[in-house]
């Protein structure tokens, strides 16, 4: 050891703040007062006990405290410290005597004063390193960082027994017990000083002292490079979802999507059990990560990797363009918007024309807390409530402002806004709790139709105008659909007609001018793509368009890009395919040669095959098996034939992409109803849209809800044999 | 084997519920052991038939239809075979957790481990902490309790029912087994259940081991 410093001049500082800490005794406990007092009491005769000593000095790794964290023979600078002997064995006579109050104040006194010796160290390691010219780049404890042989390694290198007068077991505890020690590896770098105690990497998330030292995310997304400052002990994915840097987390956080992979450039990030099944061993090297389940323990550099969602389609309208009469002079404006799981639509509409004159989309950020109203739902009830409402407002007045300055009007002239939107992205807006949403039996807070001011719901004074959210029917059928039966003229029809969003929860209703039957099938996001190996969104690059011929796919992709993955489209095509030319048979397997690997669709500008794999059917049949057997459910319980219903209407931006065909070839749709089917687009907007220019739209919406009544499918005596039958391919 | 009792084997994997039980009356009118037709004509054929479907070769619809069969095998077979032959491996108790009605998963789970020769109970969909304690305590020679959960709102209702399981004073007596869709082996570590695993034949090795 090259050179040790002894430190004796400590303050004994004894807070008492950190000492009621310790005991978890808060001010509105009814023994705070007794305990003031004692402690007041004690104060004197403990700082007599204590006897405050520390050495550091410095050293190198040896052999046995090798570990992931240590290299053999690295410089480190050794710390020990102790309160003494004495204040030890006085809490020993107080629990002797049966006075635990004061054998346990006295001991967490202690505790105290040897925490903040913790300074004063700090302050003469800080000169010595001064004096060197080097840094601390972080501050290592057994058994927590290093083996607890560090203990023994301390005591032996300090020469613990001749400077502090302690001694060590045979399994390195101290004699006296309130001693401590830690290892400080050093750099070159005299920048950095990190000697401070970081609770970061501690699991007791309960602990009173807790006390997290903040670090620095340095974020490069393409060309921008962007830091966080993340001050709790969190997932890379909520620290920058606190600090508002979108990120698409899939599934929610779970570790289960593989979508929130990142690249650590710098630093260092444990490798967790989700990294190994989503990872290879090459992948893991390169330094690849699923942020949702990182937890940084220092300051690291990270790449985002997520896919290009710029160009994601979204559907406005009923897929025709508006078209301005210029000749017109609008009195003013309203405005309709569907908030979607996903995607959110806006559209400007003119009070005198009563047509659109400008519209405008853009993606949910929210999909940062999961892709699918559940994951929403989760969110929420884990204390997310405030920032996914304000995640959703501040979407909702970027439409707002771009319609506003699109059209180079006032705020003052808008006077309402309609918004359609299911149960749960309702309830996120207006900050209710959504506890009840999630489990069985599925109770909301209002659903009913509600109308307010637009500072309460946007929380701001932007716009002076009012706010309606349509009315829904239940949880799971919400006033998306209604606005959707509505826009389909289900309370006018005298014919019957089906219903069916197509989303990830899979809505449908049957019904007509006397009745209405609703229900929801949560499909799972197979058909948007999520779930299959290769699947996502809408994006450019996508593959939309599959032909094969020969044992050879043909693929068109959006955009004509290169292909990166495949849509939900695509994901139906495929599928359609795979069964027109009997690769798969009718249970859904894959023939032999391309059970193991997949069928190859295409290959992406890198050479990856793009596949579409066994557990891919597999997944398609769950889905679309779900959505089948809620159709079928509801034509019973309607009491019609397929021949009896008049118009099916597809609804959603994957309703309105879908090759209708192809949806009947895979049996997600009955053959019954070619012909009938019409993709409506957006009929939540399209609801929206009529209900602030239709003179009875409320009446009109309240019909609706009157005659409708919702069956649920796991209820449903018929569902479970449909479900099982509709799995296999006709 | 007797081809009888191969015989009985091809009709579960295949899933022929109708002509199962006539199959295991020839094979008993031959002379065939009882337990060996069990063991040798149906247990070893599920395991096949889970096998089947941890490797994605069949699915769902197969599976049930398979199990159908063994279930009516077993009822021709059952007043030939000796008490607690079938079984034989012990209790376990099944539910899906409160809050969730998916059972689908439930349903194979306990199929697979009833095909493995365990004597299950099934409490159903949305089952309360409190009637699963019930239920082991009228049940006192229980040794695994299953919980499955297929929403990840419903989670939260797997832990607390894990966590009441442990703080029970017969904990000791127990193994907990957790499944289901967004359930993961982390998490299952996480609220201290003995056991997880990914689907409904690996389920039934994990029992297995677990009561060894
Ligand atoms: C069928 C289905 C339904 C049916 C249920 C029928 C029934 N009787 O179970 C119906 C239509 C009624 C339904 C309703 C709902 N569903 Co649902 N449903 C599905 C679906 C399509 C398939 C589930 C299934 O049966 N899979 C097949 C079985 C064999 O697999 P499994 O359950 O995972 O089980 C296997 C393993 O997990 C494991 N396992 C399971 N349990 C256990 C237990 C133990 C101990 C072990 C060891 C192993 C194990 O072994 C099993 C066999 O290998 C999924 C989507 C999907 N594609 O997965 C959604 C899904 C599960 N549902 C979902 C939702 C949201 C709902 C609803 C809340 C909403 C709605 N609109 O209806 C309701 C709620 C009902 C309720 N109260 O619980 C979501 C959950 C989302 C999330 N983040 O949690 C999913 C994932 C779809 C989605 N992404 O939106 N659903
Ligand atoms: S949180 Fe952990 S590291 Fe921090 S004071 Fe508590 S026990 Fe120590
Ligand atoms: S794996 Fe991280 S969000 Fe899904």
């Amino acid at each position: 050891m090259e050179q040790k410093i002894k430190i004796t001049k400590f303050q004994k500082k004894i807070a008492r703040e950190t000492v009621f800490q310790l005991l978890n005794c808060k001010e509105d406990s009814p023994t705070y007062q007794q305990m003031k007092e004692e402690f007041e009491e004690l104060l004197e005769p403990v700082k007599e006990k204590l006897a405050p000593e520390a050495v550091i000095g410095f050293g190198k790794v040896p052999e046995e405290l090798v570990c992931d964290k240590l290299k053999l023979g690295e410089d480190v600078i050794y710390v020990l410290a102790t309160v003494g002997k004495e204040v030890s064995r006085f809490s020993s006579e107080f629990f002797d005597e049966g006075d635990f109050l004061k054998g346990m104040l006295i001991d967490a006194m202690a505790d105290a004063c040897l925490f903040a010796m913790d300074d004063e160290i700090e302050d003469e390691l800080k000169r010595v390193c001064a004096q060197r010219h080097i840094g601390i780049v972080s501050r290592l404890e057994a058994p927590e960082d290093i083996p607890m042989a560090a203990q023994k390694a301390a005591f032996d290198q300090l020469e613990g027994e001749k400077n502090l007068g302690i001694s060590i077991s045979p399994s390195y505890m101290y004699d006296p017990v309130k001693t401590s020690c830690q290892v400080m590896r050093v750099s070159e770098d005299a920048t950095v000083f990190k000697a401070q105690h970081n609770c970061r990497k501690c699991k007791a998330k309960g602990c009173t002292m807790r006390n997290i030292q903040p670090i620095t995310i340095t974020v490069q997304n393409k060309d921008k490079t962007f830091q966080i400052v993340s001050k709790e002990y969190e997932t890379i994915l909520d620290a920058m979802n606190k600090q508002g840097a979108y990120f698409s987390a899939v599934c929610g956080g779970k570790g289960n999507c593989g979508k929130c992979k990142v690249r650590l450039l710098s630093g260092e990030l444990e490798i967790t059990p989700a990294d190994k099944k989503h990872f290879t061993q090459e992948e893991l090297d390169k330094g690849y990560r699923l942020a949702c389940r990182a937890y940084p323990t220092d300051d690291i550099t990270i790449s985002m990797t997520t896919q290009d969602e710029s160009g994601f389609s979204i559907q406005v309208g009923h897929g025709t363009q508006e078209e301005e009469d210029s000749r017109i002079t609008e009195s003013g404006y309203d405005i309709a918007i569907d908030i979607g799981t996903t995607t959110l639509a806006f559209q400007l509409v003119g009070k005198t024309s009563k047509k659109p004159v400008a519209s405008f989309a853009t993606l949910n950020r929210q999909r940062a807390f999961g892709a699918d109203v559940i994951s929403r739902i989760q969110a929420s009830c884990d204390g997310k409530k405030a920032e996914l409402q304000k995640s959703i407002q501040e979407d909702l007045m970027t439409g707002i402002r771009a319609l506003i300055q699109e059209k180079e009007i006032e705020p003052s002239q808008i006077d309402r806004i309609a918004i359609g939107g299911n149960t749960t992205m309702g309830h996120l807006l207006m900050g209710f709790s959504c506890e009840g949403l999630g489990v069985y039996p599925f109770t909301p807070v209002d659903i009913g139709l509600i109308e307010r001011p637009f500072q309460e719901v946007l929380g701001n004074t932007y716009l002076d105008a009012t706010v309606i959210l349509l009315p829904g029917i239940s949880t799971y059928v919400g006033g998306d659909i209604v606005s959707g039966l509505y826009d389909c003229d289900f309370g006018t029809n005298e014919k019957t007609a089906l219903l069916v969003d197509l989303g990830t929860n899979g809505e449908m209703a049957i019904g007509n001018c006397q009745r209405i039957i609703t229900t929801s099938t949560a499909a799972g996001p197979a058909f948007e793509g999520g779930n299959i190996s290769w699947g996502m969104g809408s994006v450019q690059g996508a593959i939309c368009n599959v032909k094969i011929e020969d044992g050879k796919a043909n693929v068109t992709t959006i955009g004509d890009k290169p292909p990166v993955g495949l849509c939900g489209t695509g994901v139906i095509e495929t599928m359609a395919e795979l069964i027109d030319h009997e690769y798969v048979d009718e249970t859904g397997r894959l023939e032999d040669e391309y059970f193991e690997e997949g069928f190859e669709l295409a290959k992406t500008a890198e050479g990856k095959k793009i596949t579409f794999t066994q557990q891919d059917v597999r997944e398609i049949q769950l889905a679309k098996s779900a959505v089948r057997a809620g159709i079928e459910v509801l034509l019973r319980r309607f009491g019609v034939t397929y021949d009896q219903v008049d118009a099916v209407y597809l609804a959603g931006g994957f309703g309105y992409h879908i090759n209708q065909e192809k949806s009947m070839v895979i049996g997600l749709i009955p053959h019954e109803f070619d012909g009938k089917i019409k993709a409506v687009g957006n009929s939540s907007l399209g609801g929206a849209l009529r209900y602030l220019t239709e003179e009875n739209a409320k009446e009109e919406i309240h019909r609706i809800l009157e005659r409708s009544a919702e069956i649920d499918l796991s209820q449903d005596a018929d569902f479970n044999d449909l479900y099982m039958e509709h799995m296999f391919f006709e | 084997m007797s081809p009888k009792i191969q015989e009985v084997a091809d009709l579960v994997a295949k899933g022929k519920a109708k002509l199962v039980g006539p199959a295991v009356q020839a094979a008993l009118d031959e002379g065939c052991d009882p337990t060996e037709i069990l063991n040798g004509g149906m247990i070893d054929a599920m395991a096949v038939v889970g096998e089947k479907f941890k490797n994605n070769e069949i699915f769902v619809p197969e599976m049930l239809v398979a199990a159908r069969a063994m279930k009516k095998g077993v009822e021709v077979l059952k007043p030939h075979l000796s008490a607690g032959s079938t079984g034989a491996m012990g209790k376990l108790i099944i539910a899906t957790v409160a809050g969730d009605l998916h059972d689908i998963g439930k349903n194979l789970v306990a199929m697979m481990i009833e095909s493995a020769g365990f004597e299950v109970i099934d409490l159903g969909v949305d089952v309360p902490i409190e009637k699963i304690i019930e239920c082991y305590k009228a049940n006192p020679d229980t040794k695994i309790i299953c919980l499955s959960a297929l929403l990840t709102t419903t989670m939260p209702s797997m832990r607390d029912t894990v966590a009441a399981l442990n703080e029970s004073d017969f904990r000791s007596n127990i193994k907990i087994m957790v499944g289901g869709a967004p359930i993961t082996q982390e998490f299952a570590d996480e609220i201290g259940a003995d056991g997880y695993s990914e689907d409904a034949a690996s389920a039934a090795t994990l029992a297995k081991n677990l009561v060894k």
